[in-house]
């Protein structure tokens, strides 16, 4: 199962491709904003999405809808600083299936993502 | 940080706050550097004429250098990492090797193998509390966001026209409830997402 990965800090990436990789999950692709995922997007063969919200250029919300517009089924879990229950609640209209709130432990994003693929 | 990036923030207008005079010496001047770019973490902003945006130049090039840093920091784990799954391959290899068939070569192997998956543990560990670089950013963000509110509000006041520069990442609504122990949010988040999807079921 390929993987998209967006998040700005290259830092937080590699925690997030070091975690899929403890639980079975190693073919992932990188974006470092919302247009440079729409575009790693457009090249096919992803089949889930991890976005991260605060982002430059287009952030993670702009990211969602946009892709949204063309996929309505492909499951995205966002994993933001965002803690907020109007934040929460504004990424689930715009279409998340699910949210996981930074810092996070590997259980909890894999008990995510295994509940998006389940 | 080493000693191209003092010389970059003495080039660039990044003043150290021990030399006050340097702000002063031309202050007909003022806009916002723009940020760094995150994939060269050492490239200055722009250089600035009246200080103002000093404290934003600096705060970007702490955010650049960090995450330059904490990948650093990741390279040696992954590196540790590696080393010790290889340290694992070898403890596999020697309790099949005829040698070590007794009972008390195999028990002191196996507390090895365990000291090792240990280690290996602490190593996924160190690395998922690495997540504090990324929080950190965001919260200085924040504080720039606010920063760049109150120099365009005294540039308005001023009359003087010099509005810093729009281009930031997104931020954070708010810092105050960014946590640092993980999955403290965990619960309300989930709470939350359950009432939004009970609600849509209605």
């Amino acid at each position: 199962m390929k993987i998209l990965i967006v998040d700005d800090s290259s830092t937080m990436r590699r925690i997030i491709i070091n975690t899929l990789s403890r639980i079975g999950y190693t073919d992932v692709v990188e974006g470092e904003n919302g247009k440079s995922g729409l575009e790693k997007l457009g090249q096919g063969g992803v089949e889930m999405i991890i976005t991260d919200w605060n982002m430059p250029e287009m952030d993670g919300l702009e990211f969602v809808k946009t892709v949204r517009g063309q996929n309505p089924v492909i499951p995205i879990l966002m994993v933001t600083t965002n803690a907020a229950k109007e934040d929460i609640v504004e990424a689930l209209q715009a279409g998340v299936n699910n949210y996981v709130v930074k810092p996070f432990t590997p259980d909890t994003l894999k008990e995510k993502i295994e509940s998006l693929l389940g | 940080m080493d000693q191209s990036e003092i010389d970059a923030l003495l080039i660039g207008g990044g003043k150290s706050p021990k030399k006050p005079k340097m702000a002063a010496k031309a202050p007909e001047a003022a806009a916002f550097p723009a940020a760094p770019s995150k994939k060269e973490p050492t490239t200055q902003a722009e250089p600035k004429k009246d200080g103002s945006g000093h404290v934003i130049s600096e705060l970007d090039t702490v955010t650049s250098v960090t995450e330059r840093e904490s990948n650093k920091v990741m390279d040696q784990l992954d590196q540790i990492s590696r080393l010790v799954s290889r340290q694992q391959q070898l403890i596999t290899d020697m309790m099949r090797h005829e040698g070590a068939q007794s009972l008390g070569v195999q028990g002191a192997i196996q507390e090895v193998a365990t000291a090792s998956k240990e280690i290996q543990d602490k190593v996924f560990e160190v690395m998922d509390l690495m997540q504090f670089q990324d929080i950190t950013r965001q919260k200085l963000e924040r504080i720039v966001h606010h920063l760049r509110q109150i120099h365009d509000y005294i540039a308005e006041l001023l009359g003087t026209g010099l509005k810093s520069d729009t281009e930031r990442p997104s931020i954070s609504h708010t810092i105050a409830q960014t946590g640092t122990t993980p999955d403290e949010n965990k619960a309300h988040a989930d709470a939350v997402i359950e009432a939004f999807k009970s609600q849509k079921k209605e």
